[in-house]
């Protein structure tokens, strides 16, 4: 495996720091082994939409990396609510072929990005550098509940 | 999954397995709850749930035929199944978790899994017409457009032309292993929002563009080109961008040409539209969040997302090492009691003592946290019993209910394995012939349904966990007759019995009282490997029983294996230990006090004859009349012997070293310790000692 180039944040050259969300142990595990090999360092975890909420506005992560199927709160909801509440959040969702609908409910609620599990290091790798140097934060929540004009 | 370094691969695999077990019994207690509430849809979601976590991580680990079978089950488990069929989904559930099981069983010895076929038809069976129900094959091609916008979308890209506002043409191709092209659409979509207007895009919406394998679109925007390439270029989506300014009078491109053609080598024929919105794999719309959320449950979920999960043997090693500093630190406290005589005005002494008082209130302190890390509730022994009861009770035709009690008490995870076996054979027993068919039952006056209760709770030192039903009871009579049958006790012996070890006859090995073997239990092998397993962990098993009334089962063990309280004692030249738990008195005699009874030494201890076991043969000097020995007073359960010992040396606690087999030729022996000076103590097997009372005169001289 070749090493990935650290990712920092643009800001301030610090490593990226990330919210893992997912109900599997194991899952959140494999998510925090790669992004500890993009350099980046794992801000908070949740097992559960609720958690991740409140855990958002604890660590204030750059990114989201946010499961669909969940107990208690579907990833779906936690979008919206923590997108409500930052506009600026950057959240992921991860998630498996069978979501679709699930997916495109959540990019409507102003998710940024997908990946499918399993999620590969490489394909999330570039998927998180993507994200990264999106800056128009404000303007997506903005166009998020838009029409389409077509 | 190796893109990790082989021993990171390895602890994930290990991680794996951990959660998958959990999720297992997840879908166990899932099945067993559908089976009492079949109308509720919350748990077919709930399995679905864990069915899902299950794909995605066993995908995540390379488990290919787990996670495709898992994936089968997901797809079977629509909300719609539910309705009509409620029986057959629980058998599916169960069947699920047996399969996986052993999937997982296999994937850890790395041979093939088996294929599992029975489920396959489980879910054929519950998936109605499964071929109706799938969505049908995505067209393979399509044609390839060419901007070929509408009337409509003409003219708003012409009036933005008109504003003077930069136009392009923008085309992408869908990332060919994307597998979710609605939402590929739906990405593409809002980023090109994001940087501009879009004023025609192709497919029309995300249904649509399901199976689509390119994008079209006109976006006005004040992006540069190569902003736009980049914005456009989105990782895993997108493969390749093609855009295209878009002057006044010029409609479709040449510059797309070459990326048009390549689409069109691909794709040619069916008009995508062609395909109707219902033929996609409509997944259930997103659920709507139950309004009373068990707050329990959510606080124990925040609970579990502040555990860490440790190897086992990380801690063996940390406990070892205190083991060692324990023994360093009698090795200390020896050393300044011989510096003590040495120098007793030296003013060092006080400071010596205060170092060495702090330093093992530390080591108690941190002994005792490291092994509570080691302890675990009982429920997670527990909590597959419901399951098991519920098994076998349907192929026993019994009715029988499971009550669980005390789940919450701690108790070392190594004991906890290994009572797992034991206890799983005394609940098999209790129904398979404990709890009698609910005829019979009825006709003995009592409710049809058994009850088999599982409690467990501390008592001093030990852990007890009781196992008692209210079935027919040990059938004394039967029992002490194979026995004397099998050639296990002689008829003489068989009189003098007493209850209790009339009982503990049923842990003789081939004993069993059942007439007829069944599959459940009934083949006499598995009691003596109860009174074995709880042997081996210095424990000790019980028996009540009483006709028509059930029996009770009472295992003890101790609370961890790491370490014991113990009672040294000099006997010969060997210094040996007793378990502090079953020392119950010490008490002083002269041998003219014993005496010796059908080939047994006795005593009288108040107003009880005592036996007396030698480890050692006395010699003769010893049995002089007017000699004092000590007698250890021990007690098993409601046995009691007394051990003969030269000497007292005081009580200790001890680090349990586990002896090897070639170390120990004995089992009166179960273990070994280390004293500070470098004294190794034996540690004696108490309940072997008292097996052997019955039938030696004498203990020989152990090895």
């Amino acid at each position: 495996m070749k090493p990935f180039t650290p990712l920092t944040r643009k800001e301030d050259s610090q490593p990226v720091r990330y919210l893992v969300v997912d109900d599997s142990v194991f899952a959140r595990k494999n998510l925090a082994k790669m992004i500890n090999s993009f350099g980046g360092e794992v801000a908070g975890e949740a097992g559960d939409g609720c958690t991740a909420i409140t855990e958002y506005a604890r660590t204030k992560p750059d990114i989201v990396l946010m499961d669909i199927t969940m107990p208690q709160m579907e990833g779906i909801e936690a979008v919206e609510r923590i997108v409500r509440q930052h506009p600026e959040a950057r959240i992921v969702m991860v998630s498996s072929v069978g979501y679709q609908d699930n997916i495109l409910a959540a990019l409507q609620k102003g998710a940024r990005h997908f990946v499918q599990k399993p999620v590969k290091p490489d394909v999330l790798y570039e998927i998180i550098r993507y994200v990264l140097t999106d800056e128009d934060a404000h303007a997506h929540a903005q166009t998020t509940a838009g029409e389409v004009r077509s | 999954m190796n893109f990790f370094p082989d021993e990171r691969a390895a602890e994930l695999r290990e991680l794996f397995f951990e959660s998958a077990q959990e999720l297992l019994q997840d879908l166990n207690e899932a099945g067993l709850a559908l089976e009492s509430h079949p109308e509720d849809a919350e748990i077919i979601r709930r399995v679905r749930r864990v069915v899902h976590t299950l794909k995605g991580d066993s995908a995540a680990c390379g488990f290919r035929e787990l996670s495709t079978l898992a994936h089968e089950m997901e797809d079977a488990l629509r909300a719609d199944v539910i309705h009509g069929i409620e029986n057959s989904v629980v058998e599916v559930i169960f069947t699920a978790a047996d399969t996986f099981q052993a999937m997982l069983a296999a994937y850890r010895l790395n041979v093939a899994p088996p294929a599992g076929e029975e489920l396959r038809e489980h879910i054929r069976r519950i998936a109605r017409s499964p071929q109706q129900a799938r969505p049908a094959p995505p067209p393979a091609r399509e044609p390839a457009r060419k901007f070929d916008w509408s009337e409509a979308q003409r003219e708003r890209i012409a009036e933005s032309l008109s504003r003077n506002e930069p136009v392009y043409n923008i085309s992408l191709e869908i990332d060919p292993a994307m597998g979710m092209h609605a939402a590929a659409f739906q990405l593409v979509q809002k980023v090109l929002r994001n940087v501009g207007a879009v004023l025609a895009v192709y497919p029309v919406d995300a249904a649509a563009a399901e199976y689509a394998s390119h994008i079209e679109a006109a976006v006005a925007t004040d992006h540069s080109k190569e902003a736009l390439t980049a914005k456009c270029k989105i990782p895993s989506v997108v493969s390749s961008v093609a855009l295209e300014r878009i002057s006044e009078a010029q409609e479709p491109s040449q510059d797309l040409l070459e990326v048009l053609l390549q689409a069109e080598a691909r794709a040619s024929g069916i008009e995508p539209a062609a395909a109707p919105a219902n033929r996609r794999d409509a997944p259930p719309p997103p659920r709507a969040i139950d309004e009373s959320v068990d707050h329990e449950k959510a606080a124990a979920r925040l609970t579990a997302d502040r555990t860490l999960r440790v190897d086992a043997d990380r801690i063996d090693t940390v406990l070892n090492l205190i083991g060692e500093l324990i023994i360093g630190k009698s090795m200390l406290h020896r050393t300044i009691i011989e510096f003590d005589k040495r120098h007793a005005k030296d003013p060092l002494r006080t400071r010596f003592a205060d170092a060495l008082a702090l330093q093992s209130r530390v080591l108690e302190e941190l002994q005792r946290s490291v092994m509570k890390i080691r302890m675990v509730p009982v429920e997670q022994l527990f909590r597959r019993f419901p399951r098991l009861v519920r098994d076998l009770s349907k192929s026993c035709d019994r009715e029988v209910a499971l009550s669980l009690a005390g789940e919450n008490t701690d108790l070392d995870k190594g004991i906890l394995d290994a009572l797992a076996e034991p206890l799983a054979h005394l609940v098999r027993n209790a129904v398979g012939h404990g709890i009698e068919t609910p005829d019979e039952r009825q006709a003995a006056g009592k409710p049809r349904s058994g009850t088999v209760q599982l409690n467990a709770y501390h008592q001093g030192n030990q852990m007890v966990i009781e196992v008692s039903d209210d079935g027919r009871g040990i059938d004394r009579q039967k029992l002490v007759q194979r026995a004397v049958e099998r050639g296990a006790i002689s008829a003489s012996e068989a009189a003098a019995l007493t209850d209790a070890e009339a009982a503990r006859l049923i842990f003789q090995p081939g004993l069993s009282t059942a007439d007829r073997v069944t599959e459940v239990s009934g083949r006499g092998v598995g009691m003596d490997v109860v009174a074995t397993a709880l042997e081996r962990l210095k424990g000790t098993v019980e028996i009540e029983s009483a006709p028509a009334a059930g029996t009770k089962f009472r295992l003890m063990v101790p609370l961890t294996l790491a370490s014991i309280q113990a009672l040294l004692f000099r006997i010969g030249g060997r210094l040996y230990a007793a378990p502090i738990a079953n020392v119950l008195e010490i008490t002083r005699v002269t041998n003219a006090d014993i005496h010796h009874v059908d080939n047994h030494s006795v005593i009288r201890l108040r107003d009880q004859l005592l036996t007396l076991v030698y480890l050692e043969q006395p010699n003769s000097a010893e049995t002089l009349a007017a000699k004092k020995v000590f007698v250890v007073v021990i007690g098993l359960g409601d046995r009691k012997f007394g051990l003969v010992v030269d000497a007292l040396m005081g009580e200790e606690e001890l680090v349990i070293k586990t002896l090897d087999d070639r170390l120990s030729t004995s089992d009166i022996v179960t273990g070994a310790s280390i004293l500070g000076d470098g004294t190794v103590v034996l540690i004696l097997n108490i309940s072997a000692l008292a097996a052997r009372l019955g039938r030696m005169p004498a203990l020989g001289a152990i090895a």
